[in-house]
């Protein structure tokens, strides 16, 4: 039974990661119904602002300031960081497209993930960086119960991702700006003559959608400690499978979608192979899609009708 | 004819005489000695810290051979990323490229699987500074050399190691797979049953990024966790986690994890080269290749310079043979190395497979402040 847990926590705390990256998609998907994958690659820029926060900081052997503050430091730059290159990438690769044929956003999507992947080679060299987590936050830091132990750093992760989460829906739910995104999901023509300022409220999907990937991406840097221009794909596509499977557009889906895939591949790393976990798990979710095409939580998706 | 005029011939004749003897006798010498040595190695991608070492230890023993014989020789990079179908991309572009001489790689011993046969059938050498599989050199490619010992020493050699120094009783070896991986893990776990270990034997995939779940597997009794990563980050995510489920088993890494990020107080890692920064036979080299390229050296950029340095050798050997640009006079040559010492510190000739003779590996463990120690 604790093996069980354990490998519910271990999955749950990954989840929490990929359902951050689902949310960026389901935002934009939601709103301009383009699939933005860039997204895994401003992971990785979120990944990189942070440990580069952190050698500014005095770097992980002697920081210059409190452990807690340097890590909300490095999540703050890394949010508005990767939230400003969201801007930036919606107004030279999305907005001159987005009248265009819907197979343009994606070949423009495609060229700044390669784009993004090859200016960070060339910026901060192959070289994979590490956060070094165990020299600030010890590894012996945590709590065991009933042979299950979680330690600090899975608990931070797990608790700041649900913390995000959860504040994503009640922006999205209780502001201004997230009722515009959400009228402009349901019909952009008629937002428009309700006088909603479109650019604006795209302005600021991307801006959140990705501040999201840069949290993940600090978050993955804690938690699994080595960076690369190359990390992105990976947990990028799974990000982009939860979204999917959670039903693109909706934002319980994609958290839903998250949690559920890290959950999954943990267990089927567990208990059935590690080599083949993704294999086990993506033909699992091949079977949700099949039995629920629109994804599990589709029908309450914020998506045009 | 006048005295001096006489004089001045002979004095003319003889310098020919001499300049046609030292030609003879050191003609590598030669301006007209040139040609192309490929750089086959992961310059980009998540290992590319291996590559750009091995690139510039590769690149320097090639410029201090022109500079010592006043040779041309040259070299070119063909990034793999350490993947054995990017590796079969470049391939083709290695063959077509007439000036090629010889190739300093691939680091991996997946990508000379990939790429050996075809280099081969073309009289290209492959000597790799860090592809350690056992079986390239079982005589699938007889144009594939290395100046380190392989995984057939490694892989017994840890496993004794834990078995009869360290006195493990259980052992869990996670295999990622890849042809460096699945061979190493072969190795080990054959040899632990041998000597009666308790041995669990775990297949990753080598896109994983979380190990979590796979420490979670490791029972609370094992000795050993055995890791055949070509990723030292991974191996030290693997001994952090270890100790955030309060398991006692201690991380053993193969050469893959001799990396400065693996570095958790009480790991073993083993290396196919020593530490050679102590060492006053690379000191020189040491010295430039941190002043040229500003990095650190490690265990995998000395091999590289030595595997260079064959190929370069060779080279001028055959080119003072009088067969320049000529891939198959190289390769006979590469078989005829006897190096009296080369910065590793040891003597270097190949067996007829292409093994350095008398190679080893060595044990090192990591202390409390981080530092390596030679164990064994």
């Amino acid at each position: 039974m604790s093996y069980l847990g354990q490998q519910l926590v271990n999955g749950l705390t990954l989840g929490g990661v990929y359902a951050l990256i689902a949310l960026g998609y389901t935002l934009v998907y939601g709103v301009l119904q383009i699939l933005n994958f860039a997204h895994g690659d401003v992971y990785m820029v979120g990944a990189f602002i942070g440990f580069f926060v952190m050698v500014g900081l005095g770097g992980p052997l002697k920081p210059s300031v409190p452990v807690a503050v340097m890590i909300l430091i490095m999540f703050l730059v890394a949010m508005l960081g990767t939230g400003l290159l969201g801007i930036v990438i919606e107004r030279f690769a999305y907005r001159p497209l987005r009248n265009s044929t819907r197979i343009a956003p994606l070949i423009s999507a495609l060229g700044v993930s390669i784009l993004l992947q090859n200016a960070a080679l060339l910026l901060f060299s192959a070289n994979i960086r590490s956060y070094d987590t165990s020299s600030y936050i010890s590894s012996t830091l945590g709590f065991s119960f009933a042979d299950i132990t979680i330690d600090g750093v899975r608990l931070f992760v797990l608790v700041l991702s649900i913390a995000l989460m959860f504040g994503l829906a009640r922006w999205v739910n209780g502001t201004q700006v997230g009722r515009a995104m959400r009228a402009i999901a349901y019909d952009r023509d008629a937002a428009v003559m309700m006088g909603i300022d479109v650019d604006k409220v795209i302005r600021w999907t991307f801006f959140v959608s990705a501040a999201l990937a840069g949290a993940a991406g600090v978050m993955n840097g804690l938690l699994l400690r080595g960076v690369s221009n190359g990390m992105g794909l990976v947990p990028g596509l799974k990000g982009f499978t939860a979204a999917v499977v959670g039903g693109i557009g909706s934002i319980p889906g994609a958290m839903l979608g998250g949690l559920l895939l890290g959950v999954v591949e943990s267990l089927a790393q567990g208990y059935l192979s590690t080599n083949f976990s993704d294999t086990i798990t993506f033909a699992l979710l091949i079977v949700v899609m099949l039995l629920k095409p629109n994804g599990l939580l589709g029908k309450r998706a914020i998506v045009k009708a | 004819m006048k005295k001096t005029t006489r004089l001045g011939v002979v004095a003319a004749s003889a310098a020919l005489v001499v300049s046609g003897l030292t030609t003879v006798a050191t003609p590598a010498t030669a301006a007209s000695c040139s040609g192309t040595i490929a750089i086959i190695a992961p310059l980009t991608g998540g290992v590319a810290f291996i590559g750009k070492e091995q690139q510039g230890f590769a690149q320097l023993a090639v410029a201090d051979y022109n500079a010592k014989n006043g040779t041309s020789f040259n070299t070119k990079d063909y990034d793999t990323q350490l993947d054995a179908a990017q590796a079969s991309t470049q391939a083709p572009n290695i063959v077509a490229n007439k000036d090629v001489l010889g190739a300093m790689g691939p680091a991996g011993s997946q990508e000379v699987l990939a790429i050996g046969g075809l280099l081969g059938a073309n009289n290209i050498a492959l000597v790799s500074p860090s592809a350690t599989r056992t079986n390239l050199t079982a005589g699938t490619f007889p144009n594939f050399y290395r100046p380190i010992p392989n995984d057939g020493l490694q892989g017994p050699g840890d496993a004794t190691y834990m078995a009869k120094t360290l006195k493990a009783k259980e052992v869990v070896v996670i295999e990622e797979k890849t042809a460096y991986g699945t061979g190493l893990a072969k190795e080990v776990v054959a040899t632990l049953k041998t000597l009666k270990v308790k041995v669990t034997n775990i297949a990753v995939n080598e896109k994983n990024a979380d190990y979590a779940a796979v420490v979670t597997r490791v029972s609370k009794t094992t000795n050993f966790v055995f890791v055949t990563f070509q990723d030292a980050a991974k191996s030290e995510q693997v001994a952090q986690e270890l100790i955030k489920q309060k398991k006692k088993a201690v991380v053993f890494g193969s050469d893959g994890s001799d990396q400065p990020t693996f570095k958790t107080p009480g790991t073993l890692v083993s290396a196919f080269a020593p530490d050679v920064t102590g060492l006053p036979v690379a000191a020189a080299v040491v010295a430039a290749y941190k002043s040229t390229y500003k990095a650190e050296v490690t265990t995998f950029g000395p091999p590289a310079y030595v595997a260079a340095q064959v190929i370069v050798e060779a080279a001028g050997r055959a080119c003072a043979a009088g067969k320049p640009n000529d891939r198959a006079a190289v390769l006979a040559e590469i078989a005829k190395t006897n190096i009296k010492q080369t910065i590793m510190g040891n003597a270097l000739s190949f067996t007829a497979n292409g093994d350095v003779k008398g190679g080893r590996f060595y044990i090192f463990k990591t202390q409390a402040d981080g530092k390596r120690k030679l164990v064994a």
